[in-house]
């Protein structure tokens, strides 16, 4: 179990980052004690450290120096400050990464991912692999993968991401916009002709495992899945 | 010199009057010698021409002073020399100009003042932004995505202000380097994601990969982003793609970002870099500042860019970024 020390002043981003951070698996400590932030990363010893700039009394780029005297921990800066000047400092400090406010949940918890499998090997991930079930069908987003009571096919990735979203979603219609939003994220600008291209194949490919008429179109609202297989697995 | 000649043509007059009156009155009174009154005569002239030059070699820095424009505020106080006239006028000069500096002073102080405090505001909104961000990220419904859009906006517009007011001091706050045009453009167009994802609107890149041109990133990538936020608002659920294509003339090579929206009346057209100006369609549409384009060509002037806009009502409008130096890689 990794942990994770959340530096950050603003009681509710330091929530928010703690369960979000919990919920990937690893273990986080919140500091408190702005004054005493050394002695409860020597108490706690991270593996990494998340910290803000801004900070009262002391900022972040001193504690910083702080702890990188005495440790070679990771370190990822947090701070409103988009100039490139206080990204030269922060890295000049002894900082590994820097995010800039206001950030997006999923770019935090990639970097913090990115930076302990760098710091602390492979063997640091604490899930081997995603994986996304629903009523026996599984989804391997890494592998583009798909099953369903042993018989499996081959996925795009975009038609990953589709099959993905609809499911973490489920049993809620979801909108178009936000599956063009989860495609985007694939350096690829898709528009509404290239998304309903991609149901349709996604379709096939429910039928190719035996599935027929699970991705229901919801008129000008999007997309939503109905469990209309069986699955041995229940 | 010529305004020195002006300034003692009344002496020169007086002097001549003054020695023919002299001589008068020796004449009437029964002077006959011709020769000796003329060479009296010029004596006397020979006596002026000698205090003229005296004159303008010791008052020469006064009056060049006086006929040369001022290029800057401090070349008001440089000495004008020793004589009791120009130093009595650099006296006074030396107090108007203290009396200025001092204003100047007092109204940098405070602009700097209100500036830093804009910014420490603008950077203190952030957090709270940030944990509304988050927070609709996690709920992940309808109702949080409807949230997180206006974040965005809100998010946006504090980053225009910061770009406003770093405008001030961009001299002390750009890097020259060697940039992918394609690069820049992808993440502006990410950056705006859900913008174009709201208005319906699809970028379409055609920009060469291998066009590297001499920019700063991040002030290139804010008024590329500029450019697209006008062309989604103008062009907003059409449908209709908006193209951003690049290609090379000469020694240029241009950006090109073309929407097929409403266009820009004739009469807008000229003034739509005029900073406030929102014409027609700004007032039309919410929130025009009027502001984005005079950014734009404010900051391509600063990088050594040009930029140019084409538009045809109900046709679309097209802006060209035009960069001075650039490489091809193959």
């Amino acid at each position: 179990m990794q942990r994770i020390m959340i530096c950050e002043d603003d009681p509710k981003l330091s929530a928010i980052l703690k369960t979000n951070i919990e919920k990937s698996g690893y273990d986080t400590g919140v500091v408190l004690d702005f004054d005493r932030v050394l002695e409860f990363f020597q108490s706690y010893d991270p593996h990494l450290v998340l910290m803000d700039v801004n900070l009262p009394k002391f900022d972040g780029f001193y504690w910083c120096r702080q702890i990188r005297a005495v440790s070679k921990c990771q370190i990822l800066f947090i701070s409103a400050r988009s100039g490139e000047m206080d990204q030269v400092m922060a890295l000049e400090y002894g900082a590994d990464d820097y995010i800039t406010k206001p950030f997006h949940l999923e770019v935090v918890m990639a970097k913090i991912r990115s930076q302990i499998r760098r710091g602390y090997g492979e063997y640091a991930q604490p899930t081997d692999e995603r994986i996304v079930k629903l009523a026996g069908l599984v989804v391997y987003p890494e592998r583009l993968e798909l099953e369903l009571n042993g018989s499996r096919t081959l996925l795009t990735k975009k038609e990953a991401v589709l099959l993905e979203t609809l499911i973490q979603q489920f049993p809620r219609v979801v909108s178009r916009e936000t599956l063009l939003d989860k495609l985007w994220d694939d350096q690829a600008f898709v528009d509404e002709n290239t998304l309903n291209v991609n149901i349709t194949r996604l379709r096939k490919k429910l039928q190719e495992i035996g599935i027929e008429n699970a991705v229901e179109t919801a008129r000008g609202a999007g997309y939503k899945l109905q469990i209309v297989w069986d699955s041995r697995d229940l | 010199m010529k305004l020195f000649i002006r300034e003692h043509i009344p002496l020169i007059i007086l002097h001549i009057v003054q020695m023919f009156l002299v001589l008068l009155i020796y004449w009437l009174d029964g002077y006959q010698n011709m020769l000796t009154a003329l060479y009296s005569v010029f004596i006397g002239l020979v006596l002026l021409t000698g205090y003229l030059i005296y004159r303008y070699i010791s008052h020469k820095s006064l009056y060049s002073k006086l006929t040369a424009p001022l290029e800057t505020l401090d070349d008001s106080i440089q000495g004008g020399g020793s004589t009791p006239l120009s130093s009595a006028f650099d006296e006074l000069l030396q107090a108007q100009y203290g009396h200025y500096r001092q204003l100047l002073t007092i109204r940098e102080k405070t602009r700097n003042d209100h500036l830093a405090f804009m910014n420490q505001w603008v950077h203190q909104m952030k957090t709270p932004l940030s944990v509304i961000r988050l927070m609709m990220e996690e709920a992940d419904d309808e109702r949080s995505a409807s949230i997180l859009e206006e974040t965005a906006r809100m998010e946006k517009g504090l980053e225009t202000v910061l770009y406003a007011a770093r405008l001030e001091t961009f001299e002390r706050d750009f890097q020259v380097e060697s940039v992918s045009l394609r690069g820049i453009v992808e993440n502006v167009i990410h950056e705006n994601k859900r913008l174009f994802i709201g208005n319906k609107v699809y970028p379409e890149l055609l920009v060469e990969s291998g066009l590297t041109i001499e920019s700063d990133a991040k002030w290139l990538s804010f008024m590329i982003g500029q450019v697209v936020t006008n062309a989604i608002k103008y062009s907003a659920d059409s449908n209709q793609k908006i193209i951003f294509t690049s290609y090379v003339r000469g020694k240029e090579a241009i950006l090109e970002i073309r929407d097929h929206g409403i266009g820009i009346p004739l009469a807008d057209r000229k003034r739509v870099f005029q900073p406030f100006y929102t014409g027609d369609n700004g007032r039309q549409y919410r929130e025009s500042t009027g502001m984005g384009l005079y950014f734009a060509q404010e900051i391509s002037n600063r990088l050594g860019h040009r930029i140019e806009l084409d538009s045809e009502v109900g046709v679309g409008t097209s802006v060209k970024i035009i960069f001075a130096s650039y490489l091809t890689k193959t």
